[in-house]
């Protein structure tokens, strides 16, 4: 039996991460909030979750996306699995309609639209947790 | 508002000079200087006046050159020739310059003092103007933005936190409770969809879309638009059949409007047919273009709408019963394809279905087309 994975969750907005924390912690995850991407930068140093889920828009702007090219950037976070869970796609200028941003956009590993069905998030998430997983088998 | 103007003046007469410089002391503007047109195009430079008094009648660069060089530096700058004939046609072709006025030589203070204070009140003017067409570009560019984050944001709460109790309380709702769920869901994701049409109509300018025109396969664009009108065509059991002439010549544009436009109309008679029929997307190349067209077996639309089914926010009265929707989707259709030099229009019978016809210019040069593109289409009618 693995032990209880260990998420962290990074937006702004309080009422969407209940939203979204109901339904992991509902699956026995873990989750730990931060509201702005300091705290969130601040709390994946000091204590590096099994996975980020990432929000785009916060603070003056796309400051999700800053920091997501941040983690990276860094040797030991990058290794962290990132999925993005945005309301963005409209946002990027005359970009097809009904096609969220596109996935070179940024340097993650999945990007879901807000809403997220329950269902779906969980099955990405533990995706993401699994091929991580996998990943630090084949490299030790 | 700027608090003080800076006003110069430019003149070989060093009697001129003092005086002006005389006459606008202990006022509320600042006040430099030159003896001559080089200097004083030197001093607009590092002064950045806001008005500039030129004499026309200068040893050396002229005061005509003079004007055109400082415009050249700052359009917006104000300038007032001097002129010692008083000619009208000396004034006149500085006044063709962009000269703003000019002043006769002698003046009196008071003259002076009048034509500087009408010089200031067009500079601010021009910078009040300036200012507020740069804040509506910015408006527009910032609105989706936005608009986007101050509606969407709750919205999106809202949605999600649904999502999450529907999921969570399914084992406890009843049927009829878990059908008014759904149905807030499908309200409130129509609503954002409605925020995305109006956004997209308000804040998009779409003459950018010029710049990255290059020659587009109209089979891809047919192929894309198809592939996004299936998944609303199958919840209505309706077939959607590509057809297309072999060897289309390309055409010059933007391939995402070019399909989105395509898949507006497509998911327009997706919207207005009848359950189990057909919708038929045609292409072929007619005397210089190419020519698209949707037709469905729907409900039509009657005579008098036709004229107005492109104009924002026109929802046919028949279609209301029908469909719901921000009534943008054909007029977005129209600016789009206007934009590639295009045009579309409508034929309709009523009870019989609606034929939409896309008509753009096509592409004399030809483009590698992706393998493989062609021969998808010859089998995708019979997919099915």
């Amino acid at each position: 039996m693995s032990e209880r994975k260990r998420l962290l969750m990074i937006d702004d907005d309080p009422d969407f991460v209940e939203g979204i924390t109901s339904i992991l912690e509902g699956a026995d995850y873990a989750v730990d909030v931060a509201y702005n991407p300091d705290d969130g930068y601040k709390a994946l140093e000091s204590d590096p979750p099994d996975l980020l889920l990432l929000d785009i828009m916060m603070g003056r702007g796309a400051e999700g996306i800053m920091l997501a090219r941040k983690i990276r950037k860094d040797p030991v976070l990058r290794e962290i699995p990132v999925l993005i869970i945005t309301g963005i796609r409209e946002q990027i200028a005359f970009l097809f309609p009904g096609e969220p941003v596109h996935p070179r956009f940024v340097a993650v590993d999945e990007l879901v639209e807000k809403p997220v069905e329950p269902e779906f998030l969980l099955e990405r998430v533990s995706a993401l947790l699994e091929a991580a997983a996998e990943r630090k088998a084949s490299t030790n | 508002m700027k608090d003080r103007y800076k006003v110069l003046i430019i003149d070989d007469e060093e009697i001129v000079l003092d005086s002006c410089t005389e006459i606008l002391a202990g006022g509320d503007c600042e006040i430099a200087t030159a003896a001559d047109g080089t200097r004083g195009v030197r001093r607009v430079q590092e002064f950045e006046p806001d008005l500039v008094f030129v004499d026309l009648k200068m040893p050396g660069l002229s005061g005509l050159e003079v004007l055109e060089q400082i415009h050249g530096i700052d359009p917006t700058i104000v300038t007032i020739v001097i002129t010692g004939y008083a000619t009208v046609s000396s004034a006149v072709e500085a006044m063709k310059q962009g000269a703003y006025d000019f002043l006769p030589k002698p003046f009196t203070p008071d003259e002076f003092r009048l034509i500087t204070h009408r010089g200031l009140e067009k500079r601010k003017f021009v910078l009040d103007s300036i200012a507020l067409r740069r804040e509506k570009e910015l408006l527009r560019e910032n609105f989706a933005a936005i608009v986007s984050h101050e509606l969407k944001s709750p919205l999106g709460a809202v949605q999600q936190n649904l999502f999450t109790l529907v999921t969570e309380l399914s084992d406890t709702v009843t049927e009829d409770q878990l059908r008014r769920l759904e149905r807030m869901k499908t309200r409130i994701a129509d609503l954002m969809e409605l925020i995305h049409t109006w956004l997209r109509a308000i804040s998009v300018d779409i003459e950018s879309i010029k710049e990255d025109f290059e020659p587009v396969s109209v089979a891809c664009v047919v192929s894309k638009a198809v592939e996004s009108i299936e998944p609303h065509a199958v919840r209505k059991a309706i077939n959607v059949v590509p057809s297309l002439e072999e060897a289309l010549s390309p055409v010059f544009g933007d391939e995402g409007t070019l399909t989105e436009a395509l898949v507006n109309l497509g998911n327009n008679s997706v919207k207005y047919s009848h359950m189990g029929s057909e919708i038929l997307i045609k292409a072929k190349e007619e005397n210089g273009h190419i020519v698209i067209s949707v037709s469905d077996t729907g409900v039509g639309i009657p005579e008098e709408e036709l004229p107005y089914i492109f104009d924002d926010f026109y929802r046919a009265e028949s279609g209301k019963a029908a469909a719901g929707g921000a009534g943008l989707g054909l007029a977005i259709c129209r600016r789009i394809i206007e934009t590639h030099d295009g045009s579309i229009s409508a034929e309709s019978e009523l009870g019989k279905g609606s034929t939409f016809i896309i008509k753009l210019p096509a592409c004399e040069s030809n483009i590698d087309h992706e393998p493989g593109l062609d021969a998808k289409f010859i089998n995708h009618s019979s997919r099915r």
